[in-house]
């Protein structure tokens, strides 16, 4: 015990004195403004608000705007805005924390903030959905948004957009092939295979580097037959029929040559290219396809949700959220900020900055957000019936980061669209890797 | 010549010798050990403090990671040799190191080899060699976020370049980042190209130094070209490459990005190295115990490779 506080110590007091030198250029470098930062959670009086690039540059100095307007009531902090790359983004926040330099209210990676509260470092926003509650926010909510960030000591976070995954199609390849958007897995197999002799591909996916589209289409068919990895009382429960159906399923597209043999290894450069040069018919993605891939021609639409084999719907959702940390110079001054803050999100969408769609019903019905049928479609159709990756049940955990992104199913993922493989094989392979990392 | 001349200097204070003869007083021979003692430990004690700063810190904090079973913000509790048995009855890290011998072998050597016959080349008289040069010191100038993305560009779909040609040419549509086997070769023939500008640079600086005059000699005396070349230049160069065989094999070892950029250790694993399995022990699967055990492990192969390397450096007679 005295070696571990021992330990915890001095790797503080390195970190915090590292991070100080590391930091004191850089805040040369930015001038007078900055100089206020420093210390936990936000030194001189300070809430430090850490963000991640979550669109183009622009994103980021709209929301910085947005922090640097905030005007606290009397007696709370003002606070400051810092972007955090992705790259390596969990050792940033770890090494933060530890150090006590970290943030005191950011947004992070979608599981980021139960991680954090199993280590004891995240302040509970149940003051913060009270004020919501006040102020007519918490009513806004889209349906099951809010709940999965509800644990027994309180909510973990606040969830301020939601990442989904949808099925788009390129509506000329089908025309040319001569046969309708799938509606169901039959259809879609049909579909795969007229699309094949015009030289396109009826599930369009990738694994390679850097590229997670392809682990998310595994757990989306498991999803959509009514399958998942975890039981609804959150056990592994890797090997139910649903998702064995799936995968066999997907191994089928696999050997008709409807997945692009080479998906295995596609970047999302590749995957991009794939939808821009017509070779990609229909697959899952990310919100944004055509503004992602660059085709303005209103080609690449998004699609309705397809049924299983028994009927089931269901779509993929990673509720992204903000966080509030212990470690802050007031808790109080932390909660109002956050308030303050998720009253000016319509202000991102209403630039056209985001990606993903908001989690208050009211910013979906702006003109900006609206106008876009592909987006109005998807709140309409794919987030009642979206599935987190919490899936079969609904509250989240620090184990679904170990899922996302993980070993274990970047490796089934490739094992499955390499083809050379058999569902329960793969799935026990899956389940193993899975149970070796996965902490009770 | 400076050198030299420290060296002396170096060596008679360590005799207490001073500079101006061999006998002088005992009390003045000690009063100069004293003081160049006293010399060197102020120049060299701003270099071990930074260097205990930057690398002993981190590699003791490694030591407590990997004997605990904690997180990044918290070690947790001892758990021993636990971390490091738990990675080595993984066959997933004892596929990773076969890889990484694999990598590392067709790196050093495949590297040198290219290096070695360029470095030759560039030493003939060829038309815009100046020209010649600098693209060849391309790979190695190029940031390998870009090379790695040029790689992707040229191999990645069925529609790449070097696929189509393949098509064109009748041999089918390889898939090189698709297929285990091709990636795992593409992998290493990227390292290849990429590294081979420094091993040609390290030759070259070494082939340099070579008295013209001997191949000459060797000449007059009947030597073949193949004999001038391995009995000549190979054993002059020896130092200079076993140099870079270390430098080498240190680069493969931990080489992360050239394949995490290109292939991301896939598929299923089949370039997955041993830091790319330590990376994503730590930062994918957030096991931080047995990840930074695996970064252990290799830094102690590394250290017994290099000692074993420089050895044979120390035996190379050749000055």
């Amino acid at each position: 015990m005295s070696a571990n506080s021992s330990s915890a110590f001095s790797r503080r007091g390195f970190l915090g004195f590292a991070a100080a030198a590391a930091s004191a250029p850089l805040l040369a470098a930015c001038g007078g403004g900055s100089a206020s930062q420093g210390g936990g959670g936000g030194g001189n009086g300070v809430i430090k608000f850490w963000d991640m690039p979550w669109a183009t540059p622009a994103y980021n100095d709209a929301a910085k705007k947005i922090v640097e307007g905030y005007s606290p009531a009397s007696g709370n902090l003002k606070a400051s805005y810092q972007t955090i790359q992705w790259n390596n983004f969990y050792q940033t926040f770890s090494s933060a924390i530890a150090s006590k330099t970290g943030p005191a209210v950011s947004t992070g990676g979608g599981f980021q903030a139960f991680q954090f509260e199993k280590q004891g470092q995240i302040a509970y926003a149940d003051k913060v959905i009270d004020e919501l509650k006040k102020n007519g926010q918490f009513d806004d909510f889209l349906p099951g948004v809010l709940e999965p960030f509800k644990s027994d000591k309180g909510y973990v976070a606040v969830p301020w957009q939601l990442d989904m995954r949808v099925f788009w199609y390129r509506k000329s390849l089908f025309e040319q092939a001569g046969v309708d958007v799938p509606k169901d897995w039959a259809s879609l197999l049909e579909a795969g295979k007229a699309l094949k002799k015009v030289g396109a591909f009826g599930f369009a996916t990738g694994s390679g580097a850097g590229n997670n589209i392809g682990n998310h289409s595994m757990i989306m068919m498991m999803v959509n037959n009514g399958g998942g990895v975890f039981t609804k009382d959150g056990e592994l429960d890797v090997m139910n029929d649903r998702n064995v159906e799936a995968i066999e399923f997907l191994l089928e597209l696999v050997s008709n040559g409807i997945v692009d043999p080479a998906s295995v290894s596609y970047t999302t450069e590749n995957l991009n290219a794939m939808w821009k040069n017509k070779k990609a018919a229909f697959g899952p993605y990310v919100l944004g396809v055509p503004e992602r891939v660059g085709d303005t021609s209103g080609d690449i639409v998004v699609a309705s949700p397809i049924a299983g084999p028994h009927g089931d719907k269901g779509g993929l959702v990673f509720p992204n959220n903000i966080m509030m940390y212990t470690n802050t110079p007031s808790q109080a001054s932390s909660e109002a900020f956050l308030v303050s803050y998720m009253g000016q999100l319509k202000e991102l969408w209403r630039q056209k900055l985001m990606n993903a769609l908001p989690v208050f019903k009211s910013i979906t019905e702006i003109p900006e957000f609206a106008s876009d049928p592909n987006n109005v479609k998807i709140v309409k159709e794919w987030q009642p019936i979206a599935k987190t990756f919490a899936s079969q049940g609904t509250v989240l955990n620090d184990n679904l980061a170990v899922l996302d992104g993980g070993q274990a199913l970047n490796q089934f993922t490739q094992t499955v669209l390499t083809g050379k493989t058999d569902a329960r094989s793969a799935l026990q392979a899956f389940e193993s890797g899975l149970k070796s990392v996965i902490k009770k | 010549m400076a050198l030299t001349t420290a060296q002396t200097g170096l060596s008679r204070a360590r005799r207490g010798v001073a500079p101006g003869g061999a006998g002088r007083p005992a009390n003045r021979k000690s009063k100069l050990t004293a003081q160049t003692s006293r010399t060197f430990f102020w120049l060299l004690l701003p270099s071990v403090i930074l260097l205990v700063l930057i690398h002993g810190y981190p590699l003791i904090e490694a030591g407590v990671q990997a004997t605990h079973d904690g997180s990044l913000i918290e070690a947790g509790n001892f758990v021993g040799g636990e971390n490091f048995a738990t990675v080595l009855s993984s066959p997933a890290f004892w596929k990773a190191a076969q890889f990484t011998l694999l990598f590392t072998i067709v790196g050093v050597f495949g590297s040198w080899l290219v290096g070695l016959g360029l470095a030759l080349l560039l030493r003939t008289k060829i038309p815009a060699g100046g020209t010649f040069k600098v693209l060849l010191l391309l790979p190695w100038v190029v940031p390998i976020v870009v090379s790695s993305t040029a790689w992707n560009w040229l191999v990645a779909t069925p529609d790449s370049l070097i696929p189509s040609l393949f098509r064109n040419l009748g041999l089918g549509t390889p898939l090189f980042l698709a297929d285990p086997s091709l990636a795992a070769l593409t992998v290493m023939v990227f390292k290849v190209w990429v590294s081979f500008p420094f091993m040609m640079m390290m030759i070259s600086a070494a082939l340099a130094s070579v008295d013209s005059t001997v191949y000459e000699a060797a000449s007059m005396d009947g030597a073949t070209r193949f004999q001038q070349f391995s009995q000549i230049t190979l054993p002059l160069i020896a130092r200079s490459t076993y140099i870079s065989w270390i430098l080498m094999t240190i680069f493969c070892v931990n080489d992360f990005p050239t394949i995490y950029l290109l292939t991301g250790g896939g598929p299923v694993d089949a370039t997955t190295s041993l830091v790319v399995l330590a990376y994503r022990t730590v930062f994918q699967d957030f096991a931080t115990g047995p990840g930074v055990a695996i970064a252990f492990l290799m830094t102690m192969t590394l250290v017994v490779v290099s000692v074993l390397l420089y050895r044979q450096i120390r035996k190379s007679s050749v000055e």
